[in-house]
């Protein structure tokens, strides 16, 4: 059995998912050290974790382990593991699905607690679980946000698509939905909104950014497409490498720390008449598609990033316990 | 009006309603979200409403919450098609993490939910011992380990003595010494209702593990949150 430091550096996702692997490239075009744990391995793969005053563990995967004390920095993209293939065909009363779980919620529990540079930690990432909680740091922040009603009563939901004239509705939580602007043909199914409270907002006009923070570092580009949600999209999606404003620029960055976000992609949209809305802000963002488009080195500077954390930078000083007490939703 | 949110099949609150019997007090479920009449909008325009216990409330009337939940379970939503009932408990959570966080502004909220939790912090174990540790109270490491085959995982230290904090109150027949270390422990987390166990009432107990969610069976505790939800952080019942 091999026993080794981790090279400092942790990347702990699927080999193939593209932003993991374009990060592990330039870690290693860097000439870093970079260990990279494969999710898939799940059944060849052991983790002891052991937590008090000081946090320590080690992982093997087959022949190979490592130390978690040693890393440094982690980036993560875990996938949940039960819809791995090889678990899901397992069945929830097998060994593997229940090691798969334990795996799982072992390694997040490490990336909570390290004292290492982790992007980003589970605990911040979850901010983005409630649409209109997020929302409300973003306003705090200085940014806009669309004017939005969450409701279960079909007639407020038509009064407030009369008051606005165009108005999307998308998932209040941080499950991935399309956003959709509504229609005549919705109206057949206005009931349902009794069902589960259900988010509207007002349509907000103008041009498109995606903006990656990474670290004090800032990525922004355009994107022009003509769907309601360009992820979406079937038609080409034009996406142009751009700088922001400084002040729009500074308050990205801001809107990041604050959410103890290493990395973040946001969504902002300017109006013609120059006001700055923001949609999202993603704690893991597929930043690998708009650098293909845009030629931006995101993945260089991400990689930059977690090498700053191994170098024990004090980046990693993000608060672990506070629940941010001073923070209170808008009104 | 005090609301108290909880799960459908909880008769904790039951209990406290009866307890606080001559208060204005009223029980959100899941089914209440599946009613017509809630109403939040970002623009503070108007207050809001809220369907409590299957009746339409002005926000303005809401005085202060008692969270006993930390999230919808799909399992709570037997009005929903089955297929739909992961999407709608995600979705349910979601808002009211919003509307939970957004009352504070205007009542105390006990405990304030978290992004992770909507009763505070949920912690998992070895979470609160590092942060008990870092507080400077004397813990036993905990060790969790994966691997097939699976075994089980070490089993908890049993612990014996539980003290519960609310507000600026303390409960538990433990040690002084022992009382200052969970009101320690519940300011540096921020949360303001918290059982914290450890391993014997005695003078150099170590910690065991904490709960933002603590045990109702004792009516001082539910007198104490009646308290502080009445009058506020600074008084005990």
């Amino acid at each position: 059995m091999r026993v080794s430091g981790a090279g400092n550096i942790l990347l702990w996702g699927l080999p193939a998912d593209p932003p993991i692997m374009a990060v592990r490239d330039a870690l290693q075009r860097a000439g870093r050290r970079v260990t990279l744990l494969d999710q898939q391995t799940v059944a060849d793969t052991e983790v002891q974790l052991v937590v008090g005053p000081t946090v320590e563990g080690r992982v093997r995967v087959k022949e190979e382990t490592f130390d978690l004390a040693a890393v440094n920095a982690a980036y993560l993209r875990p996938y949940d593991a039960r819809e791995f293939p090889e678990v899901a065909r397992a069945g929830q009363d097998s060994e593997l699905w229940q090691h798969a779980l334990a795996l799982q919620d072992i390694l997040l529990s490490w990336a909570d607690l390290t004292p290492a540079l982790v992007l980003n930690r589970p605990s911040h990432m979850a901010v983005n679980g409630s649409k209109p909680y997020q929302a409300s740091w973003i306003e705090s922040h200085g940014f806009r946000i669309p004017d939005t009603l969450i409701t279960t009563d079909p007639d407020a939901a038509l009064e407030f698509w009369r008051q606005h004239d165009r108005v999307i509705y998308k998932s209040v939580s941080g499950i991935r939905s399309i956003v959709s602007r509504l229609t005549a043909r919705h109206l057949q199914r206005f009931d349902n909104i009794a069902s589960c409270p259900t988010q509207f907002q007002q349509y907000v006009p103008g041009t498109e950014y995606r903006v990656h923070v990474v670290g004090e570092e800032i990525f922004a580009c355009t994107v022009v497409s003509e769907a309601d949600d360009y992820r979406y999209s079937t038609e080409p999606v034009d996406m142009q490498a751009c700088d922001l404003p400084d002040e729009v620029a500074a308050r990205s960055r801001t809107l990041a720390a604050a959410m103890n976000l290493f990395l973040a992609g946001l969504d902002l949209r300017c109006t013609p008449e120059g006001e700055w809305y923001c949609f999202e802000v993603n704690p893991s963002p597929a930043f690998t598609c708009f650098e293909q488009r845009t030629r931006q080195p995101i993945a260089e500077a991400v990689a930059r990033l977690l090498a700053c954390g191994a170098n024990g930078s004090g980046l990693a000083s993000a608060k672990k316990y506070a629940p941010q007490p001073e923070f209170r939703c808008a009104k | 009006m005090i609301v108290i949110v909880a799960n459908r099949w909880d008769q904790t609150p039951k209990a406290i309603v009866s307890r606080w019997g001559e208060h204005n007090v009223g029980v959100v479920t899941a089914s209440d979200l599946s009613l017509a009449g809630w109403l939040q909008h970002s623009n503070g325009a108007d207050q809001g409403t809220a369907v409590i216990g299957r009746k339409l409330v002005p926000q303005e009337e809401i005085t202060g919450v008692l969270t006993l939940l930390p999230c919808v379970f799909e399992e709570e939503l037997v009005e929903i098609a089955p297929e739909d009932r992961s999407y709608v408990a995600a979705e349910m959570t979601a808002f009211l993490l919003f509307w939970l966080s957004r009352l504070q502004s205007q009542c105390l909220v006990l405990n304030r939910p978290t992004p992770s939790c909507l009763s505070g912090p949920c912690w998992r174990r070895e979470k609160w011992i590092h942060a008990a540790a870092q507080a400077g109270i004397p813990v036993q490491p905990l060790r969790r380990h994966a691997a097939l085959p699976v075994s089980a995982e070490e089993e908890a230290t049993p612990s014996s003595a539980t003290v519960t904090v609310v507000g600026k109150c303390i409960f538990g027949e433990v040690e002084d010494d022992l009382q200052r270390q969970a009101r320690r422990l519940a300011d540096m987390v921020g949360v303001e209702l918290l059982a914290v166990r450890f391993s014997g009432p005695e003078r150099g107990a170590s910690f065991v593990s904490a709960d933002s969610l603590p045990d109702f069976s004792d009516d001082g505790l539910a007198d104490a949150v009646l308290a502080y939800l009445r009058d506020g952080p600074a008084k005990c019942a």
